[in-house]
């Protein structure tokens, strides 16, 4: 088989897997899994034999998709190190998450629908990852909108699940909104859609977009905002645990919601100075007010989903410091240890028959010892432990804003340390250690070996995910002197475990003191707590963050107001103005004209035979008439 | 011309092997006169016929009557295709047609052997010999169902209109060579030029498009088309809608780039009114009507008036457009047809109402209908969309020339928003009928399946990949000078 058509088969098995299930094979609930299993795990084969085939380096493969004139569509896909990483990430832990959620959906009535949205998801995520312009992209960019619209609301019969998706969608549809005006912007001026062709632009000519390039870059951050769940576009992601947990492990944790945060790095030669400030601090402010929220949240998932914000407003802050290596590199590990939580969190959500509140939860170490044992490595390395992943990545972002000599910023990532370690200690030691506080929790037992697999596995990659040299491929992405430093003598494994202390020893040390502190002041706080003691201590701040600082209801005052208001307008003005005096006349005009002409057609010979000849007169007379 | 002379061949022989077949074989009969013309349909791509397509006035024979061009062997595809469609249509409809099976399809294939002479005439003998060969066993195969009223009727309707048609023709031709001296279309062409402002040629002229108009049912010849459509055995309403149509629309441009090229250049008026009116008239007839197959036959006449756009472009452009809009047309009007065919066999008329809850009765037929209406009214991806795209596009650039052709342009708009609301009524039926009298699953023979597998392929193919078909017809149409 000739290499050029691996791309494309990787890309299309998962649509294919999607489109047998939901036509032919909705009633095999094992071959329908079978299916979609089987499509993602080709898949991350595939991204393998591309990998050792052709390496990191950057190629691409286009198809004429059609031309006619001068207008020529392409659909092409793009690799290099970033997409190649990005793909390894989507069909690995995606491949778990698979296999998982076989586990998880068993008695679930929907098993087969929820595969097939899984694979439409798959299909449209390496879309994205895959595609060479931004057209393509911007199409893979909405169709993950729909599949995970799908996949939220896959209970659509709960009121709060059918919401939740309606609201992922919408708020996404915003961000989306400006991405599109983004995307014309660049389109008016550049000409080309293609990366690589406005990258050779940018590079001849660096002023190319005039006084329009900050506005630009803002428009386009716009969809990031929107997918990655930045401030003000954040409201979406934690509702949308109202999706089965696979869901919320794959898509809000390691693939979609990085989507926003990939498409920053693709196109990261676009941004002005002036645009990457405004990023970093959109970053940094998501970070620590997610972080806040996260500390005085009781359900498990919303806690993971706070948390999730907080980790991708460090990628979008690395973003904006001039980091993308360091950005991608965190989002890879976030990729690991997030999924492997959120895993974690099913398989006891699963055992307590589908009890979230974790001040019902509380001693399940002995009863769920393997659980247990990852959802702590998951833990220790989103908290940023050494050596485990997550020290590694946070310590690059904490090093680029140091080197960046943007202190402001650097505190409040220090503070987003402590605050991470706190939250994840409150919520590891009020559901693992302390007392039995429910009936679920004392009859809680080990999820089966398809549930427990996929976390040993993902154990491994959070573990020495940071070690990897994942941050040296990114690296030579993007930038091109490294690169020839890097390939000559790639650093061994003992310079790459020493990495953060050669590199940047204040910031690691003090990323460390950070995650004592939060470790510290959880365990004298919840080690033997029996309900929150913070709740009486903060008092109304802690209100506040509970109510996640009211965000949901401002917008519902201010934003969903305004909404209805114009709403209810335009629908007056379409129902009686457009639809009753425009469409009212023309639609009545051509029925009326239509039932006329009926009349003409009246089946008699004799009238046709008459009009036959009248219509030949006519035309004569048109013709010759002159 | 071993291509007619084996069609021919093959009706004979389908008429001979009937003495000996056993009656419950008949059905083997006409899945072998379809595979024996897919076979022959094939072959158009292997032999001869292919290398012919490098030149065109080299292959002529007879004396200059028959021509072998890349526009010959484009429409010669094109019928052998149909054909093989609507005998597979055929077998499956014969249990309403009763006695007579076998004549059936040998007079659809003696049809066929008319369109292949026609997609070939180069000289008016031929031309009319042509069309008579496929008008006369056209009226055979409307009345066919002789215990039906409406069958008989409709044969009559288009016996004698057929015949009024056809005594324009000859009429027209007598004037024509009573003026010119000319039978042969090359020798016409050198001499047309001379007799732009004679009116007895000119009124030759109009005559003889009187009698294609009626083909492809054009306004003000359009008169027939609901009542035959409608009363036809369903599977000669298909064959009648593409191939008789396309048999027009071959010879007509034939006749307007080939035989009178200067002459033509002059009616760019009187086509774009024709069109113009024939696409308003066919989509605003079609609004109240509640029979499927009359609903057919009035958008048959609109379509007529989208590819009548492509002829009044006067263009290269407008020609391989009208090529590309009849391969479409083809898949598309086939599958609505076979869908008909298989959906009301048991029901006296197609009424509408037949439709309800064939989403649960067959889902691959619900959808078949429901992508053969959306390719209809023009909606992407599918075959109708790139057809009208390219055929608007044609017209668009001829607009600085003349304005008329942006009217025009906005007339066709105004007929596809008008035609979604019928086709979408008819996707209304199959789905959201309040009433669903029976919901007994419907059976379809394997070959049935294929044959609308295929269509559907088709309709997918051309509205994803236009770019081969495209270049195929813009390279066809060079052998029109």
């Amino acid at each position: 088989m000739k290499l050029e058509a691996l791309p494309w088969i990787l890309l299309f098995l998962p649509l294919c897997a999607a489109g047998i299930i939901t036509l032919f094979t909705l009633r095999s609930q094992k071959l329908s899994a079978g299916l979609s299993i089987g499509a993602i795990v080709s898949g991350f084969v595939l991204a393998i034999a591309l990998i050792k085939s052709g390496g990191w380096e950057a190629r691409e493969f286009s198809l004429n998709w059609l031309s006619i004139g001068n207008l020529n569509v392409d659909f092409g896909l793009r690799l290099d190190a970033l997409s190649l990483m990005m793909l390894l990430i989507v069909t690995g832990v995606g491949s778990v998450i698979h296999i998982y959620s076989y586990g998880y959906m068993h008695e679930d009535e929907g098993f087969s629908r929820f595969f097939a949205c899984l694979s439409l998801f798959t299909f449209s995520m390496l879309g994205i990852v895959l595609a060479n312009n931004f057209l393509q992209l911007f199409i893979f960019w909405e169709l993950v909108g729909v599949s995970s619209y799908l996949l939220i609301g896959f209970w659509f019969d709960k009121a709060s699940a059918a919401d939740a998706s309606k609201k992922a969608f919408l708020t996404n549809r915003i961000g989306d909104f400006g991405f599109m005006l983004g995307i014309l912007t660049v389109f008016a001026v550049v000409g080309s859609l293609n990366f690589a062709v406005i990258q050779e632009q940018f590079k001849a000519n660096p002023a190319l977009m005039g006084g329009s390039a900050t506005l630009a870059g803002l428009l386009i951050f716009c969809g990031a905002m929107g997918k990655s769940a930045q401030f003000p576009l954040h409201v979406w992601l934690p509702d949308a645990m109202e999706g089965p947990t696979p869901v919320s492990a794959l898509i809000h944790a390691a693939t979609m919601v990085a989507a926003g945060v990939y498409m920053l790095c693709r196109v990261v030669f676009l941004f002005t100075p002036e645009a990457l400030t405004v990023i970093s601090w959109i970053g940094g402010f998501t970070a620590l007010l997610a972080a806040l929220i996260a500390v005085q949240q009781n359900d498990i998932k919303r806690i993971l989903a706070y948390s999730t914000l907080s980790q991708l407003g460090y990628m979008v802050m690395a973003v904006g410091l001039g980091g993308a290596g360091a950005a991608m590199f965190h989002l890879t590990t976030h990729a690991f240890f997030k999924a492997l939580l959120f895993l974690g969190a099913g398989s006891v959500i699963h055992a307590m028959h589908h009890e979230q509140d974790i001040w019902k939860m509380g001693a399940l170490r002995k009863k769920m010892p393997v659980t247990f044992w990852t959802f702590l490595v998951g833990t220790l390395a989103l908290c940023g432990v050494p050596p485990f992943s997550g020290f590694y990545s946070k310590d690059a972002i904490l090093a680029q804003a140091w080197h960046a000599h943007n202190y402001p910023l650097f505190v409040i990532a220090v503070s987003v340390a402590v605050l991470t370690a706190f939250y994840m200690f409150r919520l590891f030691f009020v559901v693992w250690v302390g007392d039995v506080r429910s009936a679920e929790a004392g009859h809680a037992h080990e999820s089966p070996g398809v549930m427990i697999w996929p976390l040993r596995a993902l154990v491994v990659l959070a573990l020495f995910g940071g070690v990897l040299g994942i941050n040296e491929i990114f690296a030579a992405q993007f930038s091109a002197a490294e690169h020839a430093e890097a390939s000559e003598h790639g650093l061994t494994l003992l310079q790459r475990i020493a990495e953060p202390f050669t590199n940047a020893p204040v910031a690691a040390g003090i990323g460390i003191i950070a995650t004592l502190i939060g470790f510290l002041t959880a365990r004298g706080l919840y080690a033997t707590a029996k309900s929150d003691p913070l709740t009486s201590k903060l008092g109304w701040m802690s209100r506040a963050m509970a109510n996640r600082f009211y965000f949901d209801e401002i917008y519902e005052a201010t934003v969903i107001r305004i909404h209805d208001l114009a709403g209810t307008i335009s629908n007056w003005i379409d129902s009686w103005i457009i639809e009753g005096l425009c469409i009212g006349v023309v639609r009545g005009g051509t029925d009326l004209t239509g039932r006329a002409l009926r009349l003409v057609q009246t089946g008699n010979l004799q009238t046709y035979a008459f009009l036959f000849v009248l219509g030949v007169a006519v035309v004569l007379w048109l013709t010759l008439g002159k | 011309m071993s291509l007619e002379i084996s069609v021919v061949a093959l009706g004979l022989i389908v008429l001979l092997a009937d003495l000996w077949l056993p009656a419950e074989r008949k059905r083997m009969l006409g899945y072998s006169a379809a595979a024996a013309l897919l076979l022959l349909f094939l072959n158009t791509f292997t032999s001869h016929c292919s290398c012919s397509l490098a030149e065109g006035p080299d292959n002529m024979t007879s004396a200059g009557m028959f021509i072998q061009d890349g526009l010959a062997v484009f429409f010669k595809r094109f019928f052998l295709l149909a054909a093989v469609l609507v005998l597979v249509m055929a077998v499956e409809f014969s249990d309403r047609i009763g006695a007579g099976v076998s004549e059936y399809y040998s007079l659809i294939v003696f049809a066929l052997a008319g369109m292949l002479f026609a997609a070939s005439a180069n000289d008016f003998v031929m031309l009319f010999a042509a069309i008579e060969l496929i008008t006369i066993t056209f009226y055979v195969l409307t009345s066919f169902q002789r215990g039906r009223v409406r069958s008989l009727e409709a044969g009559v309707k288009y016996l004698i209109l057929g015949a009024l048609s056809s005594a324009f023709m000859v009429y027209g031709i007598a004037l024509i060579w009573g003026t010119t001296g000319k039978f042969n279309f090359q020798e016409l062409a050198q001499v047309a030029g001379k007799f732009a402002a004679n009116r007895v040629f000119l009124f030759g002229v109009v005559f003889f498009l009187v009698g294609l108009g009626f083909k492809i049912a054009a306004f003000p010849f359009q008169m027939w088309t609901p009542d035959v459509y409608e009363g036809a055995p369903t599977p000669t309403t298909a064959f009648l809608a593409v191939g008789s149509k396309a048999t027009g629309f071959v010879l007509l441009l034939r006749f307007l780039f080939t035989a009178i090229p200067d002459v033509a250049m002059h009616w760019n008026k009187l086509l774009i009114i024709v069109s113009g009116i024939t696409i308003l008239y066919g989509n605003l007839c079609a609004l109240p009507q509640r029979n499927l197959k009359r609903i057919l036959g009035y958008s048959s006449i609109a379509h007529a008036g989208y590819v009548l756009l492509g002829v009044a472009a006067l263009t290269t452009a407008g020609e391989s457009a009208v090529l590309y809009y009849l391969a479409g047309y083809l898949f598309t009007v086939l599958a609505a047809f076979a869908v008909i065919a298989l959906v009301m066999r048991h029901l006296n008329s197609e009424d509408l109402a037949g439709l309800a809850g064939l989403n649960q009765r067959s889902p691959l037929l619900a959808a078949t209908l429901t992508l053969a209406m959306v390719s209809l009214a023009g909606i992407p991806p599918l075959a109708g969309f790139f057809g009208k795209f390219l055929l608007l596009k044609a017209v668009i650039e001829q607009g600085p020339a003349n304005h008329g052709y942006y009217c025009l342009a906005f007339t066709a708009l105004a007929g596809v928003i008008i035609s979604l609301y019928y086709y979408f009524g008819v996707i209304r039926a199959i789905y959201w009928s309040k009433e669903t009298p029976d919901l007994s699953p419907i059976e379809i023979s394997k070959p049935m399946k294929m044959a609308v597998c295929f269509c559907m392929a088709g309709m997918f193919y051309l509205g994803l990949f236009p770019g081969a078909l495209i270049n195929y017809a813009a390279q066809v149409v060079k052998s029109l000078k």
